[in-house]
């Protein structure tokens, strides 16, 4: 019964002296920007051409987010975790010109004056949609599964 | 307390708007009234119509408020249609319609990415995706650990067909925890947990829609990113659904950067039928999926060459394994940009090589393979902004009696001022359901930044 007192206060002051620890160390996190301090170049940017070499803490590189065909293609795996990255350059509306809940019209559309921008269902999608859905629905999922599936009532009901 | 949550929301973000004028405030407005002709190809119908609506998009970002480390972030649409349109009840096609895409007040800390956001917010977290009335909170940790959590109501939308449901939970609630070893590591663990999905309608006498094929939203997955040297970065997902105790998806990454000039990338996606699509019940109804049994495996390559500073080369390879067939993808890009990025244009061809399965009508004798062609070019410039763009499918087989599917679009813009522009869009083209179909579009963009410095 002793032992296991002093087993428990042992583990209670291991444990409060982590957190003391934590604490002092937490004022130290560094933060990113509210918003990139200079104003970028419009169109796609190379993080590492300015920013080689000034990774801090846990960071991951800059050239990680360079906005190469490759990283705008697979954006979705860097949003899942660097919010805080992403943040700096884009607002959320940035992001909502696809990724919405109901959206008013194709992205394309509204963006009919950026064909530079990567945007979805260009063209004639009604037609293509009926054999890129057997092909990869699960690409369809992401944005029609849980919303954005008001035009998609029309016929699949 | 949806009900509660959803009251509570409009008086909340009304209180911060005197507030919102003294702070750094950024509006962005854009105005688009479209005018859309159709007339229907005669394997389809007969009828023509026009459309003509005008929408709105106000976005509004105030920061700086109170002590400095607040900002309050809004984004909407309100559209209202002039003509006749053959409306779908339920659908988007209502004479006048709109929503709140997101708002919501943000407190940002000096220290460690730590923020909270309270409001119609986004969630965007290793496997969770969401949309939601409520909190969501993040900060880093010390050691390289961080963790992020949001709860809430779901933000509902329009209910599919004859379930009379969208198929969400009232409340949700879910997070991550995650492990940084300096920018080598990073592995995350991140779950969701809905409230109990709404039970599908059933008609007097009839079966059970959805019959086994939907339920509770309710996934856990982990995330991973690893680049042990500046050659080599993996990165990628797997989820589980806890419902139907199977993975639903893995999806990943290799990124080569071989030289400062050549990325190699490989990625390999994998899900099931199924348990993927568990929660939606517009996917797991038997009038969209043939088999909820399937499983679906994507192969795919890519590599892009850096020419020089204005000039991208890409090649890209995608290998499609479902259980009703095969297919094959593949193609190029060509993208230049010259005048300090002011001139932009591309180039893309791409062949999808697929079996009588993923056809339109997969019938013996069908074919779902089709070339896909674009070109497109634009100058922005101080002064105006113009851009073409045109892009071409032909099949292999015709589709309703069509071997193609094209769109030329041209849009000219003039920069009345730096804050506000007005543009338009004229595009015609003849696809498999349209034998003509013109567009118009005339856009009215006001993006102002003003207030406190």
């Amino acid at each position: 019964m002793i032992r296991s007192r002093k087993f428990l206060t042992l583990l209670a002051l291991a444990g409060l002296s982590f957190a003391v620890a934590a604490c002092a160390q937490y004022k130290a996190l560094p933060s990113m920007p509210a918003s990139h301090p200079e104003e970028l170049a419009s169109g796609p940017v190379s993080c590492a051409e300015c920013h080689e070499d000034q990774q801090k803490g846990t960071m991951k590189p800059f050239a990680s987010f360079n906005h190469s065909p490759a990283f705008i293609k697979n954006h979705r795996f860097y949003a899942g975790s660097d919010q805080a990255v992403c943040a700096t350059c884009h607002k959320w509306s940035f992001c909502s010109d696809c990724h919405t809940n109901q959206a008013a019209m194709k992205p394309s559309d509204k963006n009919g004056d950026r064909p530079d921008r990567m945007m979805p269902h260009r063209g004639d999608f009604v037609t293509l949609h009926k054999i890129e859905g057997k092909l990869d629905p699960a690409s369809c999922y992401r944005c029609h599964g849980r919303a954005n599936n008001e035009r998609c009532v029309a016929c699949h009901r | 307390m949806k009900k509660r949550l959803c009251r509570l929301l409009p008086p909340l973000l009304l209180a911060a708007l005197p507030a919102a004028a003294l702070a750094e405030t950024t509006v962005d407005s854009t105005t688009i009234l479209r005018v859309q002709q159709e007339a229907q190809s005669p394997a389809i119908g007969t009828g023509n119509k026009t459309l003509t609506p005008i929408t709105e998009y106000l976005g509004v970002d105030a920061d700086k408020l109170g002590d400095g480390n607040l900002s309050l972030h809004m984004l909407g649409w309100g559209q209202l249609e002039f003509a006749d349109r053959d409306a779908v009840p339920g659908s988007a096609d209502r004479s006048i319609d709109g929503k709140l895409t997101y708002g919501y007040l943000q407190y940002r800390l000096a220290n460690a990415n730590a923020q909270a956001r309270a409001g119609r917010v986004f969630i965007t977290e290793g496997i969770v995706n969401e949309q939601i009335d409520g909190v969501s909170a993040r900060t880093d940790l010390p050691y390289g650990f961080g963790v992020s959590t949001f709860g809430g109501a779901t933000v509902h939308t329009v209910k599919i067909g004859e379930t009379n449901t969208d198929g969400k939970g009232d409340g949700i609630f879910g997070g991550r925890v995650n492990y940084r070893y300096r920018g080598l590591l990073e592995v995350g663990l991140s779950g969701v947990y809905e409230s109990a999905a709404p039970t599908p309608l059933v008609a007097p006498g009839g079966t059970p829609p959805l019959n086994g094929s939907f339920g509770n939203h309710r996934l856990v997955g982990g995330d991973l990113f690893v680049r042990p040297l500046d050659l080599v970065q993996i990165s990628g997902h797997t989820s589980f659904n806890t419902e139907t105790e199977q993975v639903a998806e893995h999806s990943y990454l290799l990124q080569l950067t071989l030289r400062k000039d050549l990325v190699v990338t490989g990625n390999y996606d994998f899900h099931h039928d199924r348990d993927l699509f568990y929660s939606s019940p517009l996917f797991s109804s038997a009038n969209l999926l043939k088999s909820l049994t399937q499983q679906s495996k994507v192969y795919g390559g890519g590599a892009t060459y850096t020419i020089n500073k204005n000039l991208d080369l890409s090649g890209d390879f995608k290998q499609y394994k479902r259980d009703i067939g095969e297919a094959q993808r593949f193609g190029g890009d060509l993208r230049g940009n010259y005048l300090d990025n002011a001139l932009r244009a591309g180039l893309s061809y791409h062949y999808l090589r697929a079996s009588a399965n993923f056809a339109v009508v997969p019938v013996a004798g069908a074919s779902g393979s089709f070339h896909e062609g674009r070109v497109w070019a634009m100058h922005d410039t101080k002064t105006y902004v113009a851009s073409v763009d045109f892009i071409d499918y032909v099949f292999k087989e015709p589709v309703e009696d069509k071997r193609y599917a094209w769109e030329g679009q041209a849009s000219v813009g003039y920069h009345l001022t730096p804050e506000v522009t007005v543009s338009g869009d004229i595009s015609y083209g003849q696809n498999p359901q349209y034998r003509d179909e013109t567009k118009g579009l005339v856009r009215l963009t006001y993006n102002a930044k003003g207030g406190a410095k």
